[in-house]
């Protein structure tokens, strides 16, 4: 039974378990493949279902993406349609929007990466200074309701306060600089805007995993820190912070395989004739195009190259991750 | 069975789970709607079935055990279930069921949209041109409207009539007499009201706390003013060939007025951002003056402000149009708003097609209208003296039994419903839906289809009404509208506009 569960571990990170565990290496040469799997049967089993569910649900409709390659009509059907190789694709990399479109999903990816990224774990480790538990527990009950919103709610929000008729921010604008400003349609608002909403929405919410990875720091540690008298942000610096780093890498490398999604609701809401220049991305693109005007194969192939992207940058940052000692995240 | 060829493949302990694998496929095949809808037709055969989908513009639409509608059954004898759309999600809705497959009987489409062409062209929908003259209503549709409703010349749907001169100024008339004007009658005359509905007071409360015009997201208003500045309805003939309505110098000119109203703060300075569902609040609220809209907009407003403030006499007036440098012009509609359409996947053959047909035809009647329009006599309505009387008493519940039922009423080849008494507002808005017809502009490719705005239509569209606000809040200047154009041009508008006039010479042979 003991070998059974180091075994299971084992099967999850073998690398990691192998390095700290040398009796491992010997059970593992003990015992041919098969063995395993005949004495681990009932947990293969149940695995089964999971397996199942990932099959039909999530790669069975893979089979869709075909369509990114024809000239789709849903009333052919996918084998009544016609083939037109990567024509989908070569017009979509033609297309003048294209750059627009790279450009501004580019650059509201390394604004969210830059400034929204960092933000609950500059929240976290602020909370996690925090002495008094009760007042440390009200302020992250607080922190984490925005996450409930909608963007519906959040955009209307915007709209109240930013508006120039009558809007509060603008009333106090206009106090100060005589003139009010046009946040919502200025296309250099835009960005600013679109970083200020996803902070103050999700950021509380985002501590959560990393408030987690700061409850498992060892307080001997920030003892011995103390003996050898590190003060606050020497032991903010030294303890805290590489105890989540690995936490920090994973989650960076999560977010990376969703880079180029830039939220479609938050954008698409947000938007207006006066900032499309700057809010055209390729989600809202994908909308437009497929939804509103109904060519299925063209949004195909632009979301497929967005996932292409992902999966590519997921890949190449694990890597990097990796020779630069990090755990990874496979 | 099944289960002993799977011990014998899988061995005993993997059967289990793989009953389970395939349950759960059988599941999922369950599930699929066309098979259990098929079989519940069968069983009704004495009354048709017929599902429709269509737009509803209150939240609260019909439920189908609405009354109304249980009327209305026993009229058409037809059972009938209803899908509703709320009218501002309508277009994605219709593309994601278009996809789907899964089609209703009746499909409201609200234009010729490119997914609907392109579904047309793959053969999806029964073509109903020949059908037609077999019904009593239906026969006797508008050659024009069916013209201008036509793809490739053919009739895939049956339009929904609306009045031609339908759009229209609404404006504050009681605020006019305050600032001593008459009801304009040029551009200027237009002008002049919205300066003074801005800066002198017209609400007499002594506070600067209005504004002329009131212009939301919706690009509509523009384009009915730039009509009066002579610009093209869309298309405009130039030296024998047709060319876009933003080209002309006319469109300009309107562009300037428009930024000069924009300037001198005449309209809402948020406009741009302007969400057009509450565009008709700072009216109803008394912070603005004058909406551009389709005329009906003025007697809905009437009504609201004299129930919101009963001491108004008659707050609300309307105008066709303002005289412009080619006299008096104004942007018609396309004669309709939308078409009913007949899906070939859910309607199998001709005998259930000319069921379907039957009952849009019974739906033109006067008691089908009636109860769409006015509800159930005794229950809504009541008729005294030949007058509409109103039993309703503003009560939701009650008008949701049946509002929106009328939005897959034809109206062919009139509207029969009992007229509520006319107000003053509604008295005018008759005469203007009249007037107006006289001086509307056609569009000379309305019934054009085009392969290049099928596919880049939405684009194309984008590029200049977002280039027509920013000029209008001066992002950019003319050399800036230019570059749109141009842009335009390249993204795709050269070869619309050689194919449009291709289509053009041909009709004109």
């Amino acid at each position: 039974m003991d070998s059974l569960k180091v075994q299971s571990v084992e099967t999850v990170d073998p690398g990691y378990n192998a390095a700290k565990n040398t009796a491992n290496v010997e059970i593992k040469s003990d015992i041919t493949k098969f063995q395993r799997l005949k004495r681990d049967k009932w947990l293969y089993l149940l695995l089964i279902p999971g397996l199942a569910y990932f099959i039909i649900f999530k790669y069975l409709p893979m089979w869709g993406i075909v369509i990114a390659f024809q000239d789709y009509s849903p009333f052919l059907g996918i084998f009544g349609s016609k083939w037109v190789g990567f024509e989908n694709f070569i017009d979509f990399f033609k297309n003048p929007d294209f750059f627009r479109l790279l450009e501004n999903t580019f650059i509201l990816a390394c604004l969210d990466l830059v400034f929204f990224f960092p933000a609950p774990i500059i929240l976290a480790l602020l909370l996690n200074e925090l002495r008094l538990q009760a007042y440390k527990s009200v302020v992250q009950t607080f922190i984490y309701v925005p996450h409930f919103m909608s963007w519906v709610i959040i955009a209307s929000i915007t709209y109240i306060f930013f508006t120039t008729s009558g809007g509060v921010v603008n009333e106090i604008v206009s106090l100060i600089y005589g003139k009010e400003i046009n946040f919502l349609s200025a296309p250099e608002w835009f960005r600013p805007l679109i970083m200020g909403q996803i902070i103050w929405k999700e950021s509380g919410w985002g501590t959560v995993i990393f408030l987690a990875a700061l409850a498992s720091v060892d307080k001997e540690q920030y003892e011995a820190a103390i003996v050898d008298g590190a003060g606050r942000m020497r032991r903010l610096w030294h303890v805290t912070l590489p105890a989540v780093r690995s936490t920090i890498v994973v989650l960076l490398i999560l977010r990376l395989g969703n880079f180029l999604d830039t939220g479609f609701q938050q954008i698409f809401l947000m938007s207006n004739s006066l900032n499309r220049s700057v809010a055209d991305v390729f989600d809202t693109y994908v909308y437009f195009v497929g939804i509103t005007q109904g060519a299925y194969s063209y949004s195909t192939a632009v979301g497929l190259f967005k996932g292409i992207v992902g999966v590519v940058l997921v890949l190449g940052a694990n890597k990097l991750a990796k020779k630069m000692g990090q755990d990874g995240i496979f | 069975m099944k289960k002993r060829i799977k011990k014998r493949l899988f061995g005993k302990k993997v059967a289990i789970p793989a009953i389970s694998a395939a349950l759960l496929f059988s599941l999922a095949a369950c599930s699929d709607s066309e098979t259990s809808r098929s079989k519940s037709k069968d069983e009704k055969d004495s009354k048709n079935e017929i599902r429709i989908m269509t737009t509803a513009y209150t939240p609260d639409p019909p439920s189908d055990d609405s009354p109304v509608l249980k009327e209305l059954e026993k009229f058409t004898n037809t059972n009938i279930t209803m899908n509703w759309v709320l009218d501002s999600a309508y277009q994605d809705k219709l593309n994601i069921t278009l996809a789907s497959g899964d089609l209703p009987d009746v499909m409201m489409i609200p234009s010729k949209i490119p997914s609907f062409v392109s579904a047309v062209r793959d053969g999806a929908f029964w073509e109903l041109g020949p059908y037609l003259k077999d019904y009593p209503n239906l026969s006797k549709a508008n050659e024009i409207t069916l013209q201008n409703s036509a793809i490739d010349g053919k009739t895939y749907g049956i339009y929904r009539a609306r009045p031609l001169g339908r759009l229209g100024v609404t404006f504050r008339s009681d605020w006019l007499n305050n600032v001593g004007l008459e009801t304009p009658k040029t551009i200027d005359d237009f002008y002049n009201v919205l300066k003074a509905f801005t800066h002198n007071d017209p609400d007499g409360n002594g506070k600067d706390d209005t504004y002329g015009m009131v212009v939301s997201k919706y690009n509509g208003p523009w384009d009915i003013m730039q009509i009066w500045f002579g610009a093209p309805n869309k298309w405009g003939e130039k030296n024998g060939k047709l060319e876009p309505d933003f080209m002309s110098d006319e469109y300009m000119n309107a562009l300037k007025f428009f930024k000069k109203l924009y300037d001198e703060k005449l309209i809402n300075e948020d406009f741009a951002v302007m969400d057009p569902q509450k565009w008709g609040d700072p009216l109803l609220n008394g912070q603005a003056g004058v909406i551009v809209d389709v005329l009906d907009r003025g007697r809905r407003a009437d009504e609201d402000l004299k129930k919101a403030d009963p001491s108004l006499k008659e707050p609300i007036d309307i105008l066709g149009a303002v005289e412009g440098p080619k006299g008096l012009r104004s942007l018609p509609t396309a004669g309709y708003s939308g078409l009913l359409a007949i899906p070939k996947s859910s309607v199998k053959t001709e005998k259930e097609l000319k069921q379907v047909l039957t009952f849009l035809d019974k739906v033109n009647e006067e008691e089908s209208q009636k109860l769409a329009y006015n509800g159930i006599e005794g229950r809504h309505y009541e008729v005294k003296d030949g007058k509409l009387v109103l039993l309703t008493n503003n009560d939701q519940a009650l008008i949701n039994e049946f509002t929106d039922l009328n939005q897959f009423h034809m109206g062919i080849p009139e509207d029969r419903f009992i007229k509520p008494e006319m107000t003053p507002v509604r008295e005018k808005e008759q005469v203007i839906l009249k007037e107006n017809e006289k001086i509307v502009v056609p569009n000379p490719a309305e019934s054009f289809l085009s392969e290049v705005y099928a596919q880049k239509g939405q684009q194309l569209d984008n590029i200049i009404n977002d280039a027509r606000t920013k000029f209008i809040v001066g992002q950019i200047d003319e050399a800036g509208f230019k570059d749109a154009i141009k842009l335009w041009r390249s993204t795709g508008g050269d070869d619309y506009i050689k194919e449009i006039n291709d289509l053009y010479k041909k009709t004109k042979k």
